[in-house]
């Protein structure tokens, strides 16, 4: 029924973006964006925000196959790579100098939510193709963005970890930087389900960098005040990975607990033989954002919104994760499969 | 005094003694040089008017803050706000423009802020004798978080016909700045203005002769918060919104440009033009790295060599000497 409701709400969201976009009276079944004058090969920018955590340098991988394959099938002859280091005015311009360039396709991470609508805008009305994931911007001057749902993301945590305690017990939240929407949304996400159970009493919460090393110090302080912890809701797997080093070296018994596809965390859960639950921000997005802008510039109809289902990972799956952990960075995270038949699925939804 | 003889000597001392201004920055020019050259042949576009225009708005805000750093340092002071203060800027500038407060509402509401904290932030550091590397510090906590206060999340709006006309394809931008240069000419003129580097190079002797350094170099402060405002405004208008971090890379990419302008941290050394043409280069190595296809590893290893290069040459050339 969670899925149901899951399919309702999304094909609601689709819904509304088609009419929306319908409003911009565009007869033809092309994206966004797409004027149809750009032909293959094509040129991709990936304008990076920020290319120096783990993460990122993943999900660079991930987009430098997809153009190799592209490539090979003679649809992309290059991709033009820029990293504002972080700030989003510099991000700006690197957008800015792509158009100069007249790249067919801008893939991007935005570095603000706001910022870079009006250079997108320029950018759409010169009919490249515009998709941006992970970090979305506020704006529909853009071929299609790509997300999971960090509310969802909180939801089902929040979920699991009420189901493996007996729908009662005592629990810390571990959640990440304060003021960061992503963080915010996951907690906020976990609220539903929290207020339906009031036998489970929240101890504490943290808000720490989304690092192994602070949130085990933040835990280990709160493992001397609370004698009795049931569960832990943790909404970052290094934050999961620092929660279960804490417990371990206090030689506490290891509770319930949620996380994310950091490896460390999952072969800490193999390894302490924990019950447990993850999902991720599947680092292929850089993958499937390459593949769409191509399918927009050949001109299929491209969804304005794509929305990603959260991966899960629990005990029933572990094992096929860990057993790819070798292929993975030690202080990476180990991302679902993917294939073109994964992304083509992507794109038929509506 | 005013004869006419001593007037042609004055017209005739000008020229030589601005070009002896420009001794220590005459490499950073010429680098500059190379890269506008390398720029224009990279991508032709920049000679068309909204190619000019896009790349004068993308070089505008951080002309400002260098500027805003250059006139402290100049006074032998030094503001870690300046990001903060061009958020709050932008912050201001997003919440008040779309409202009833209007355009012109709006842009008083932000050069008040600007004056007012440069101002108190000045007379803190001058009057109470604290180091201004301090106060400017914890000035950025209060700052940045006002800015957060204001404007939880990025969001607000600009009136788009004032995205339009600053950051459109006309180069409004470009004509702003040649403004704002002849008001600072026109401000080194004033009695202020020329206590300036006095009070920046030499406090206690300046204080002797009656130069009013204290006023100076509050003044230089107050200035500096207006302009980082201004930069803030601009920002808001060329994204079209507010973001309460957006300034964030501002404040050390003013001293990067202030210092490699050639402007000395401990006062009365340097000149604007340097600081600007320092923030040009800065601005200039983004785009011109990207049309040169650098990837983003060699592009941090070529900015630090630039960087150093235009800052040790001249340096070398002393040693020599």
């Amino acid at each position: 029924m969670m899925k149901s409701s899951f399919f309702a709400s999304a094909s609601a969201l689709c819904l509304g973006l088609v009419l929306s976009l319908g409003a911009g009276s565009q007869a033809n079944a092309a994206a966004n964006c797409i004027k149809g004058d750009r032909k293959a090969p094509y040129t991709i920018g990936w304008a990076n925000i920020y290319s120096v955590p783990t993460w990122m340098k993943q999900t660079q991988g991930t987009i430098e196959a997809e153009v190799e394959t592209l490539k090979k099938q003679g649809l992309v002859d290059k991709l033009v790579v820029t990293d504002a280091q972080g700030d989003a005015n510099v991000q700006i311009q690197q957008i800015q100098s792509m158009i100069d360039s007249n790249v067919d396709a801008i893939i991007l991470i935005a570095g603000s939510s706001t910022a870079p609508a009006r250079v997108l805008a320029d950018a759409c009305a010169k009919g490249i193709a515009i998709i941006n994931f992970d970090s979305l911007v506020d704006t529909d001057k853009v071929t299609a963005k790509v997300n999971t749902d960090s509310s969802q993301w909180g939801d089902q945590a929040a979920k699991f970890l009420i189901d493996a305690i007996g729908g009662k017990g005592k629990i810390l939240i571990l959640n990440g930087p304060a003021g960061v929407s992503v963080s915010d949304d996951r907690r906020k996400g976990a609220d539903a389900e929290l207020k339906a159970h009031p036998d489970v009493t929240v101890l504490a919460e943290t808000n720490t960098p989304y690092n192994v090393a602070p949130a085990q110090e933040a835990v280990t302080s709160l493992l001397f005040a609370n004698p009795e912890i049931d569960g832990i809701l943790s909404l970052g797997g290094a934050l999961s990975a620092g929660a279960v080093l804490a417990l371990d070296k206090q030689g506490r018994e290891q509770v319930p607990i949620t996380g994310e596809n950091a490896r460390q965390f999952l072969e800490l859960w193999k390894e302490k033989g924990l019950k447990s639950w993850a999902t991720m921000q599947p680092n292929w997005l850089g993958a499937f954002a390459a593949y769409t802008a191509v399918q927009a510039l050949e001109g299929k109809d491209v969804p304005a919104f794509i929305k990603i289902p959260l991966p899960v990972i629990d005990n029933s799956n572990i094992d096929e994760y860990l057993a790819r952990a070798k292929d993975f960075p030690a202080d990476g995270y180990i991302f679902s499969p993917y294939d073109e038949e994964l992304f083509k699925k992507l794109l038929a939804q509506k | 005094m005013n004869t006419p003889l001593s007037a042609t000597q004055g017209r005739a001392l000008y020229w030589p003694i601005q070009m002896r201004r420009n001794v220590g920055v005459r490499s950073l020019f010429a680098v500059v040089l190379v890269f506008l050259v390398a720029y224009g042949l990279l991508f032709p576009g920049l000679f068309t008017a909204s190619g000019f225009a896009k790349f004068t708005q993308s070089w505008f805000p951080l002309a400002l803050v260098a500027m805003a750093q250059a006139i402290l340092m100049l006074t032998g002071g030094i503001s870690l706000a300046i990001g903060a203060t061009v958020s709050l800027g932008a912050v201001i500038a997003a919440t008040t423009m779309a409202g009833p407060l209007g355009v012109a509402g709006g842009c008083v509401a932000v050069a008040l802020t600007g004056l007012g904290i440069g101002a108190a932030t000045g007379f803190i550091v001058v009057r109470l004798r604290l180091p201004a590397i301090v106060v400017t510090l914890a000035g950025s906590f209060i700052i940045g978080g006002a800015a957060l206060l204001i404007l939880p999340r990025p969001g607000g709006a600009v009136p788009a016909w004032l995205s339009d006309l600053l950051a459109g394809n006309t180069p409004a931008a470009f004509v702003l700045l040649v403004l704002i240069v002849a008001l600072w000419k026109l401000y080194l003129a004033t009695p202020l203005g020329l206590s300036l580097y006095a009070a920046g190079e030499n406090p206690v002797g300046a204080y002797r002769s009656g130069v009013p350094v204290d006023g100076a170099r509050i003044a230089a402060y107050a200035i500096s918060g207006l302009l980082s405002t201004g930069a803030g405004l601009f920002v808001a208008a060329q994204t079209g919104s507010g973001d309460p971090v957006i300034g964030a890379a501002f404040t050390l990419n003013s001293i990067a440009a202030a210092v490699l302008g050639g402007i000395g941290f401990l006062g009365g050394q340097g000149t604007m033009r340097g600081a600007l043409a320092g923030s040009l280069l800065l601005s200039l190595m983004i785009s011109v790295m990207f049309f040169l296809g650098f990837t983003p590893v060699a592009q941090y290893v070529a900015q630090g060599l630039i960087i150093i290069g235009a800052v040790a040459i001249p340096q070398f050339r002393k040693v020599q000497q």
